[in-house]
C-alpha cells in the first residue's frame, strides 16, 4: 500500500519537530526534512512506470454510505505535482530554519507546514471526489494556520480569516459542485468520472455543476474576483508564501481545473468562464504589481497575474494550450519561489521590505542579488530562461484561438499587454531594489545571509537556467506525461526549441520586452496617473461586510427573541391553534353517531355555577385572593363533575389535591403581592382573548365530536382481567397499580423529584416576610389560637385512621395510597399551622426526604421482586388468606406497591408544606446554595 | 438477559433513590464516586443492549406480563438503544465533568441528574403514548430543578420561562392524548399504528388534529421555529454539566416526532399518512436559517453553542422531511455528531470563562488564559467539527444529508441552506476563535490549575468526532439498519406482538 | 349533556389560556391551574360520559371506561407536583428578582408599548 504512505509520511511527519524540537533547531529541520524526503524517494520510485504511460491506483473502502473510499492514482499530472510539492517543501524546510528567529516556536511552525505539505499531497494523488474534497479542506484549515503563524499582528489574524473565509466558502461551493458529479454519473471514483466526461457535458445540470467546480478553484487560486485575499496572505512568514504561493495552495485550483479537464473542458460555456476570468486576472495582477511598494505585495500581484495567465490557457480548450499551461505551472513555481526566497533574504537581512527604502543593494549582497536578477528576468520572459518558454507558447496559444469570432485578435493584444506589464515589474523588482542609488535609512546595514540560507535559492535558480537552455533534457518527459494525464489521450506534436525562428510570438515578447522597457521607465506618469485613484484596502471592506453581516443578524435576534415569554407563550398558542384548528375543516359534521345522556337540572346548576366561577376568576384575577376563592370553586365544581359521570376515585383525587393546592397558593400568596394594576393595553388583552378563545373553541368542537362518537377501546380487557389477574374490584385502581403501574411508578418519581426540587428552591431563598397585608391591616401575631390546636391535636389520631382505612379498601373500591397519603400529609400539615414548627420539631423526627426515597424504592423493590419468579418487572401477585375472628382477607404485591405510593406522597407534600411553612417561621433552610 | 431493556431506566432511578438515604445522603465524595461508577455501569449497559437488539432483533419488554396493546411495553429496537447509548456517554461526560466541583453549588445535584437520564432513556425505551408523555414529565421536573443548580438571577430568570412554557406545552400533549386515545382506543404505538388506517373519516379528522398537537408538543421540546426561542437563554444560563447534558434534550423532541410520525402517521397510514411533513418542510427550513443568524449574532460562546444546536434541529428536521430511509440515518448519524460535539462545546465554553474572569466567554478582549494552548486545541477540534470541515465527523453527517437529497427540487431546498449554515459556523466559529484566545492582553493571571476530571470529560466527548469519521463504515452501516427497521412498519408491528405473546 | 359538558371544557380552556398569557406569574399559576382542570375533564371525556357506571365491579350494570380515569388520575398528580413547583419557582423569582414578573422586570410604561402591539410586556 505504498501510495497511502506518500500521504502519510508526512502527515506523520507533524508530529516530528514537536518532538524534536527541544533539541535544537538543527536537528528539528533536519528530523522534519526525512519523511517528506522519504515520500519523494517513493514518487521517484513510480517515476519509471508513469513515464512508461501507466497510472498507479490503490483502493481501500471506507465509508461507502458517502462514496468516500480511501483511493490513490498516481499519473502523469500528479506526478509533476508531487515533486513541486516535496520537492520545494524541502527546499522551504531547509530555509525556514535560517529565517525564523527563536523568538518563534519552530515546531509548531514545522508542525503547521507538514500538515499542509500532507494536505497538497492528498489533494493531488486522490482518486475519489470525497477524498479530494477532504484533503481540500484540509489544505484551507492549514493555510489559516500558516498565515495566522504571527497571531499576534491584527493583520496576520485578518488576513487568515480572511483567506479561510474565502477559500472555506469555495470549498463548500465544490463540496456542491463534486456531489452534483457524482449523482450525474452515480459514482465518486475519479476514474469514472474522467472516462464519461461526454456524459457529464450533455448533463442538464452540467452548467450547475461547473460554476461550482470553478467557484472552488478560483477561490483558490485567487481569480478575479476572489484575488483579494492573496496579497494579504503575505502577513504570514516568508516561507509560508515561498511555499503556498508558488508551488502549492494556488497551485491546487489550477490543479483541480487541470485534473477536471477531460471532464468538464471543451464546452464554450468553458471557455468564457474560464479564459475570461484569466485573462482578466492576468492583467489586473500585472498592472496592480507595478504599483506595490511591498517587495512581497509585487510578487503576490505577479502570482495573482501568472495564475491567471495559467487559467487563461486552460480555458482557450485548445490541447497545446492545456500543455503550455502544465509547462507555465513548473516555471512559475521554480522561479516564483526562489524570488520569494530572495525577498525573504532581503527582508531578513535588511529589515525591510519597502522598495521605497530598499535601493542599491548589489554592493551589499551581490551573490543573492545576481540569484533575484535572474529569477526576475525569468518571471519577465527573458530568453534562455524557463519563464521565456512557456510564454512564447502561450503567445502562439493565444493566436491560435478563434473564439472569439472576428474578435479573437483582441486576445493576442491583451496577452502581450500583460506581459509588457510584467516586464516591467519585474525590471522594477531589480533596478529599484539593486541599483538605483543608495538604501535610504533601513533597520540594519545589509549583508549576505547565512550560506545555506542561499542554497535553496540556488538551487532553484539553476533550475531556471536548466529548463531554459536544455528544455528537452530536463523537461520534456515529465510534460509530457503530465499533458497526457491532463488530456487524458495522445498530447499533440510541440516543440521545446528555445529558437523557432522569428515567428510572430517571437515578436510579441520583443513587443512586450519593449513595452515593459517604455512603462518602467516612464512610470512616473503612471505612479501620479495612478495616485489619483485611493486603492481600496480589501482587508477593510472584507472585515466590514463581515461586521455588518454579524450586526444585522444581531438586529434581527433581538427584534425577534425579545425575552418577552409573553409573546413565546402567544407562538406556542397561536401554533396550537393552527395545528388543531386545519383539520377540523374536514370534519364534515361534529355530531357523531352516538347516543347522547339527557340533560338534568343539577348537571345544569353544576356547569352554570363552573363556568360563572371560571369567568369571575378571569375578571378579578388581579385581585388575588379573590380569585383564589373562586378557583377552588372550580375545583370544586370539577370534582363533582368527576362524581357525576361515575368516576369516584377521580372526585377523591382531585378533591383531597384540591385542599392541599390551595393550601400551597394561600402560603405562596402570603409572600407575593395581593393586588397588581392593570399592566396589559386593551388592544392586547382583546388579542390574547381572541386567541384563547379560538382554542377554546377548537378544544370544545374535538370533546363534544370525541363524545357523540362510538368508540370500542382496549379497556373491557381490564374490566375481564381486573378480579382475576389483577386481584381487585375497583378497575381503575388496579389499572394504577397493576395493569399500568409503570405509569404510577413513574407518577410518583415525578412528585417525589419535584419536592427536592422545591426543597433546592426553598433553602437560602431570602424573601422579605409581609408584617401587614396589603391594606395595611397587620397579620393576627398569635400563631396558634389555643382552640385550633385542642382540635387539631384531637383530629390527628382520627385523620390517620381514616387515611389507613382510605389506604386499605383502596383496592376494591374507591380509595387508595395516593388519597391516604394526601389525607395524611394534610393531617400532619395542620400540625404545624397549629403549633409551629418549634413544638413539632422535637415530635417529628422523620427527614421527608428519606421517606421519599424509601417509598419510590419500596415501590420499585416490589416490580423487582418479580424477578425473583423470573417475571417481568412489576409482574403481580395475590392470594387470599383465612385468619380467625379476622376473616378471610387479601394479599397482593400491588399493596406493597400502594405503600409506596403512600409514603412517597406524605414525603413529599411534607417536604414541600412543612419547608414552605417554615420560611416564615426563624427556621429557614440554609444550604450551600448560593443566591 | 431478558430483564436488560429495563436497566437504562431502573439503574440511575435506584443509583439516585440511594443517594437520596444514608450512608449515600450523608457526603458529596460518596455520591461522585458512587454516580460515576453507575453512569460506567450505564454506559457498558447500554452498549450490551444495543448489541443484543442489533444482533438477535428488537427486544420487546412486557411490564407487568400484560401483552400488548394492554399493558406498558418497552421497545429496544436499533433506534431507541442507539439514543439511549448516546444518553449514556453524554451522561457520564457531564458527571465527569460536573464531579470537579461544580455538583458541590447546590443541594440534589446527583439525585436529580440521575432521574433526569432515568427520564431521557425512559421516553427513548416506551412503547407506550401515554408512558412516553410520564417520562417525558420525569426528565422535565428533573431538568427544572437541575436549570437551578447553582443558584443566580439569570437561572431563576431562565427557569421561569422554561418551566411556564413547558407546562402549557404538557397541558397540550394531554389533550393530543385524550384526542388520540378518545379516537383511536389504545395507547400502545404499535397497536395504534395498526388501527389508525381502519379510522372512519370523522375520527380521522379528530385523529389527525391529535397528531398535530403532539407536533406542537415535540417541537417545543425540539426548539422548532417558532417555539424554538426558549433555547438560547435557558442553555447559556444553566450551569455547564446540565447544559452539556441538555444537548440530548432537544434529541428528545426530534425522537419522538421520529417514533410517532414514522410508525403511527407514517406513509401507509391510509388517509393519515405523513400529516407532519407539509409542516416539518417549512419550518425545518426557517429553523435552520434562524439557527445560522442566530450563531452569527451570539456575543459569547454559551449562546453560540446554544444557537448550534437550534442549527442541529433545523438540519435534522430536513431530514426528516424527507421521509427516506437514506434521509433518516443521515438524521441518525447527525444526531450522533451533534449531540456530543454541542455538549462538548459547553463544556469548553465554561473552561474558557472560568480561566477570563470577568470577561468570562464573550468575544472580547480578555487577559491571557492559562492553559490557552490545551483549551484552544480543545475548542480547535470542536470547532472543525460543528462547521463540518473535514477530517472530522462533521462532514460525514453534512454530505450524508446532501446527498439523501434527490430531484430538483429537494436540493434546491436543502442544498443552500445547509451549505451557507456551514458557512455562517464557519465565520462564527473563527471569528470567536481568534478573539478568545488570540485577542488577549499581556498580563497573564496567577496560575489557577484546572481539573484533570474536566479535561477527561471534554477529552472524551471530542475523541468521538475522529471515531466516527474512521469508522464511519461501520456507524453508517447500523444507522442505515436502524432507518431501515423504522420505516418497515408492518415489520414492527409484528414484533410487538411476537414479544406480547 | 354531551354538548354541555364540551361547553364547559371549551370555556375552562379559554380562561386558562387567556390567563396564561398575562404578565405575573401568580395569575400565570391560576390560568395553569384552570387549564389542567380543563385538561382533566377533557382526558377524562375519551372515556365517553356514563351515569353511575362506575368501574367497580360488580357496582353497576354496565361500567363506564376505566382507562381514561387511570390516565386523570396520573395527570391530576402530575399536574399537582408541577403547580407547586412553579408556585415555588415564582416566589423564589420574587426573592430573586425584587418583583413578581414573568420576564423579571417591569416593563415601564406598560400600556403604551403594549398598545404599539410589541409583546415585550
Amino acid at each position: 500500500m505504498n501510495l497511502l504512505w506518500v500521504v502519510l509520511l508526512p502527515l506523520i511527519g507533524t508530529l516530528v519537530p514537536l518532538l524534536t524540537e527541544r533539541f535544537g533547531r538543527n536537528i528539528c529541520a533536519f528530523s522534519v526534512a526525512i519523511l517528506p524526503a522519504w515520500s519523494l524517494i517513493l514518487v521517484l520510485m513510480y517515476a519509471g512506470g508513469i513515464f512508461d504511460g501507466d497510472a498507479i491506483r490503490q483502493t481501500i473502502e471506507w465509508i461507502p454510505a458517502i462514496g468516500l473510499d480511501l483511493s490513490f492514482r498516481l499519473d502523469g499530472l500528479s506526478l509533476l505535482f508531487l515533486l513541486l510539492i516535496l520537492g520545494i517543501g524541502l527546499l522551504v524546510i531547509l530555509y525556514a530554519r535560517y529565517y525564523l528567529s527563536s523568538k518563534d516556536s519552530m515546531g509548531q511552525f514545522y508542525a503547521y507546514l507538514m500538515l499542509f505539505m500532507s494536505a497538497m499531497v492528498g489533494i493531488v494523488i486522490s482518486n475519489n471526489l470525497i477524498q479530494l474534497w477532504m484533503f481540500w479542506e484540509l489544505t484551507s484549515i492549514s493555510s489559516f494556520l500558516l498565515i495566522s503563524f504571527w497571531w499576534h499582528k491584527s493583520e496576520a489574524r485578518k488576513g487568515a480569516r480572511m483567506a479561510l473565509t474565502v477559500t472555506g466558502a469555495g470549498g463548500l461551493a465544490l463540496l456542491a459542485g463534486l456531489l452534483l458529479i457524482g449523482h450525474m454519473v452515480d459514482s465518486y471514483d475519479l476514474d469514472t468520472v474522467l472516462a464519461s466526461g461526454d456524459a457529464i457535458r450533455a448533463d442538464a445540470y452540467y452548467p450547475v455543476a461547473l460554476i461550482l467546480v470553478l467557484l472552488g478553484a478560483f477561490t483558490k487560486s485567487a481569480q478575479f474576483p476572489f484575488h483579494f485575499w492573496l496579497p494579504h496572505a503575505m502577513s504570514a512568514p516568508t516561507p509560508v508564501s515561498a511555499y503556498l504561493h508558488s508551488a502549492t495552495m494556488v497551485k491546487a485550483g489550477i490543479f483541480l481545473m487541470a485534473r477536471f479537464y477531460p471532464a468538464l473542458a471543451g464546452t464554450d460555456l468553458w471557455f468564457i468562464i474560464v479564459s475570461l476570468t484569466g485573462l482578466i486576472t492576468l492583467l489586473l495582477g500585472a498592472y496592480i504589481a507595478l504599483f506595490k511598494h511591498d517587495l512581497k505585495g509585487l510578487l503576490a500581484y505577479s502570482t495573482i497575474s501568472h495564475l491567471g495567465l495559467i487559467t487563461l490557457l486552460l480555458g482557450l480548450n485548445s490541447e497545446l494550450a492545456a500543455v503550455a499551461a502544465v509547462f507555465h505551472v513548473i516555471n512559475h513555481a521554480i522561479f516564483k519561489a526562489s524570488l520569494f526566497m530572495a525577498a525573504g533574504i532581503i527582508d531578513h537581512e535588511s529589515g525591510s521590505r519597502d522598495m521605497r527604502k530598499l535601493n542599491g543593494l548589489w554592493k551589499y549582497m551581490p551573490y543573492t542579488a545576481t540569484l533575484a536578477i535572474v529569477a526576475a528576468l525569468s518571471m519577465a520572459g527573458v530568453p534562455l530562461l524557463n519563464g521565456f518558454l512557456s510564454k512564447e507558447m502561450f503567445f502562439a496559444e493565444t493566436l491560435n484561438q478563434s473564439m472569439l469570432g472576428s474578435l479573437s485578435w483582441i486576445i493576442p493584444l491583451l496577452a502581450t499587454v500583460g506581459a509588457a506589464f510584467s516586464v516591467a515589474y519585474s525590471l522594477r523588482f531589480i533596478h529599484d531594489v539593486f541599483f538605483n542609488g543608495e538604501p535610504i535609512d533601513l533597520p540594519k546595514t545589509p549583508k549576505e545571509p547565512p550560506r545555506y540560507m542561499k542554497v535553496p535559492v540556488e538551487i532553484l535558480v539553476t533550475l531556471c537556467l536548466l529548463v531554459g537552455i536544455f528544455p528537452v533534457y530536463v523537461v520534456e518527459d515529465l510534460l509530457h506525461v503530465a499533458s497526457f494525464a491532463v488530456l487524458s489521450h495522445a498530447v499533440p506534436e510541440h516543440n521545446l526549441a528555445i529558437w523557432h525562428g522569428f515567428n510572430v510570438p517571437f515578436f510579441m515578447s520583443l513587443l512586450a520586452m519593449v513595452g515593459g522597457l517604455t512603462i518602467y521607465y516612464n512610470r512616473r506618469h503612471l505612479f501620479q496617473f495612478q495616485a489619483q485613484f485611493d486603492e481600496p484596502d480589501a482587508k477593510h471592506i472584507f472585515e466590514g461586510a463581515v461586521q455588518r453581516v454579524v450586526s444585522t443578524s444581531a438586529r434581527i435576534t433581538e427584534k425577534l427573541e425579545n425575552g418577552s415569554l409573553q409573546r413565546y407563550i402567544f407562538l406556542l398558542l397561536i401554533s396550537t391553534l393552527v395545528m388543531g384548528a386545519s383539520p377540523l375543516f374536514d370534519l364534515s359534521q361534529n355530531t357523531g353517531s352516538r347516543a347522547q345522556i339527557p340533560i338534568d337540572g343539577v348537571t345544569i346548576t353544576g356547569a352554570v355555577l363552573l363556568i360563572l366561577s371560571a369567568i369571575a376568576t378571569v375578571i378579578w384575577h388581579r385581585r388575588r385572593f379573590l380569585a383564589l376563592i373562586f378557583l377552588s370553586v372550580v375545583g370544586l365544581v370539577v370534582s363533582l363533575a368527576f362524581a357525576q359521570f361515575s368516576a369516584p376515585d377521580l372526585a377523591l383525587t382531585q378533591l383531597s389535591v384540591e385542599i392541599v393546592t390551595i393550601i400551597l397558593l394561600l402560603l405562596a400568596l402570603f409572600f407575593l403581592p395581593q393586588n397588581t394594576s392593570k399592566e396589559s393595553s386593551n388592544r392586547r388583552l382583546s388579542g390574547d382573548l381572541f386567541v384563547a378563545g379560538m382554542i377554546g373553541c377548537v378544544i370544545g368542537t374535538i370533546c363534544y365530536a370525541m363524545l357523540t362518537s362510538p368508540l370500542n377501546t382496549i379497556s373491557d380487557f381490564f374490566l375481564a382481567n381486573s378480579k382475576t389477574g389483577g386481584g381487585g374490584t375497583n378497575v381503575v385502581n388496579v389499572i394504577l397499580v397493576d395493569f399500568r403501574g409503570f405509569d404510577t411508578l413513574g407518577e410518583i418519581t415525578v412528585l417525589g423529584i419535584a419536592a427536592l426540587g422545591i426543597f433546592k428552591l426553598i433553602a437560602n431563598m431570602r424573601i422579605y416576610m409581609p408584617t401587614r397585608d396589603d391594606k395595611g391591616r397587620a397579620w393576627s401575631n398569635d400563631p396558634h389560637p389555643m382552640m385550633f390546636e385542642m382540635v387539631s391535636q384531637s383530629l390527628l389520631p382520627l385523620a390517620l385512621l381514616v387515611s389507613v382505612y382510605i389506604f386499605l379498601r383502596g383496592h376494591n373500591v374507591p380509595g387508595g395510597g395516593f388519597i391516604a397519603g394526601l389525607i395524611t400529609a394534610v393531617a400532619i400539615i395542620q400540625q404545624y399551622i397549629a403549633h409551629g414548627v418549634q413544638w413539632i420539631k422535637p415530635r417529628v423526627k422523620i427527614d421527608y426526604q428519606w421517606l421519599i426515597a424509601g417509598g419510590i424504592l419500596i415501590a420499585t423493590a416490589t416490580g423487582l421482586g418479580s424477578w425473583i419468579f423470573d417475571k417481568p418487572f412489576l409482574s403481580t401477585w395475590f392470594d387470599y388468606f383465612n385468619l380467625p375472628w379476622i376473616g378471610e382477607f387479601e394479599l397482593a404485591s400491588a399493596m406493597l406497591f400502594d405503600l409506596g405510593v403512600y409514603l412517597t406522597v406524605v414525603g413529599a407534600v411534607m417536604l414541600i408544606l412543612a419547608n414552605l411553612g417554615k420560611l416564615t417561621t426563624s427556621e429557614r433552610i440554609i444550604s450551600k446554595e448560593n443566591v | 438477559m431478558q430483564h436488560l431493556p429495563m436497566l437504562p431506566i431502573l439503574l440511575p432511578m435506584l443509583a439516585a433513590v440511594f443517594m437520596l438515604l444514608p450512608p449515600l445522603s450523608t457526603t458529596i465524595t460518596r455520591q461522585r464516586v458512587f454516580s460515576i461508577l453507575v453512569m460506567v455501569l450505564l454506559v457498558i449497559g447500554s452498549v450490551f443492549l444495543l448489541l443484543d437488539s442489533h444482533q438477535q432483533g428488537t427486544q420487546v419488554y412486557v411490564l407487568g406480563g400484560w401483552q400488548p396493546p394492554f399493558g406498558i411495553t418497552l421497545v429496544a429496537d436499533r433506534l431507541s438503544t442507539l439514543m439511549v447509548l448516546l444518553t449514556s456517554v453524554l451522561g457520564l461526560c457531564a458527571q465527569l465533568y460536573a464531579c470537579a466541583g461544580d455538583d458541590n453549588d447546590g443541594m440534589y445535584f446527583h439525585p436529580l441528574f440521575m432521574f433526569q437520564i432515568m427520564g431521557i432513556n425512559g421516553a427513548f425505551l416506551t412503547g407506550d403514548i401515554f408512558n412516553l408523555f410520564v417520562f417525558f414529565e420525569i426528565l422535565l421536573i428533573a431538568s427544572y430543578a437541575l436549570l437551578i443548580h447553582g443558584g443566580g438571577k439569570q437561572k431563576t430568570k431562565a427557569n421561569i420561562h422554561y418551566v411556564i412554557l413547558n407546562l402549557v406545552g404538557s397541558s397540550i400533549f394531554l389533550f393530543a392524548l385524550g384526542i388520540l386515545y378518545g379516537t383511536i382506543g389504545s395507547l400502545n404505538i404499535e397497536d395504534m399504528a395498526s388501527k389508525v388506517p381502519l379510522l372512519g373519516e370523522h375520527e380521522q379528522a379528530l385523529a389527525k388534529a391529535g397528531g398535530l398537537l403532539l407536533l406542537v408538543v415535540f417541537g417545543l421540546k425540539a426548539a422548532l421555529l417558532p417555539l424554538h426561542f426558549w433555547l438560547p437563554k435557558t442553555y447559556a444560563a444553566a450551569s455547564a454539566p446540565v447544559a452539556a447534558l441538555f444537548a440530548i434534550m432537544t434529541k428528545v423532541g426530534v425522537y419522538s416526532i421520529l417514533r410517532v410520525h414514522t410508525t403511527i402517521f407514517g406513509e401507509d397510514a391510509g388517509a393519515l399518512a405523513s400529516i407532519a411533513i407539509p409542516w416539518l418542510w417549512p419550518l425545518g427550513w426557517l429553523t435552520l436559517i434562524m439557527g445560522a443568524i442566530g450563531v452569527l449574532a451570539s456575543p459569547s460562546l454559551r449562546l453560540t453553542s446554544a444557537n448550534l444546536v437550534i442549527v442541529s434541529v433545523g438540519t435534522l428536521m430536513l431530514a426528516l422531511a424527507m421521509e427516506r430511509e437514506a434521509a433518516t440515518s443521515a438524521a441518525l448519524y447527525y444526531t450522533i455528531h451533534s449531540t456530543l460535539v454541542t455538549g462538548a462545546l459547553f463544556l469548553i465554553a465554561d473552561l474558557i470563562s472560568e480561566q477570563r474572569g470577568k470577561a468570562e466567554d464573550r468575544y472580547v478582549v480578555a487577559r491571557n488564559m492559562n492553559h490557552a494552548k490545551v483549551i484552544g486545541i480543545a475548542f480547535f477540534i470542536a470547532g472543525l467539527t460543528v462547521i463540518g470541515m473535514p477530517p472530522l465527523s462533521g462532514f460525514v453527517g453534512k454530505i450524508l444529508i446532501l446527498q439523501a437529497a434527490q430531484g430538483v427540487v429537494e436540493m434546491a431546498w436543502i442544498w443552500p441552506v445547509v451549505l451557507l449554515s456551514g458557512l455562517a459556523c464557519l465565520v462564527a466559529i473563527s471569528r470567536a476563535g481568534t478573539t478568545i484566545f488570540w485577542r488577549s492582553t499581556g498580563d497573564s493571571p496567577d496560575e489557577e490549575p484546572i481539573s484533570a476530571l474536566k479535561l477527561i470529560a471534554v477529552a472524551l466527548l471530542l475523541c468521538a468526532s475522529p471515531l466516527l469519521v474512521v469508522f464511519g463504515g461501520v456507524v453508517t452501516d447500523y444507522t442505515d439498519l436502524a432507518a431501515d427497521q423504522l420505516h418497515d412498519r408492518a415489520a414492527y408491528i409484528d414484533t410487538i406482538h411476537e414479544g406480547g405473546e | 349533556m354531551e354538548a354541555i359538558y364540551a361547553f364547559c371544557v371549551g370555556v375552562l380552556t379559554t380562561c386558562g389560556f387567556f390567563l396564561v398569557l398575562r404578565g405575573r406569574t401568580f395569575t400565570v399559576v391560576i390560568g395553569l391551574t384552570l387549564l389542567s382542570y380543563a385538561v382533566n375533564l377533557f382526558l377524562f371525556a375519551s372515556g365517553r360520559l356514563k351515569l353511575d357506571g362506575a368501574a367497580v365491579l360488580g357496582q353497576s350494570a354496565e361500567y363506564s371506561d376505566p382507562l381514561p380515569q387511570a390516565l386523570v388520575l396520573t395527570a391530576i398528580v402530575i399536574g399537582f407536583a408541577m403547580t407547586a413547583f412553579v408556585v415555588i419557582l415564582a416566589m423564589r423569582s420574587r426573592a430573586d428578582q425584587g418583583n413578581d414578573h414573568v420576564d423579571g422586570q417591569i416593563p415601564e410604561l406598560p400600556i403604551k408599548l403594549g398598545s404599539s402591539d410589541k409583546r415585550n410586556g
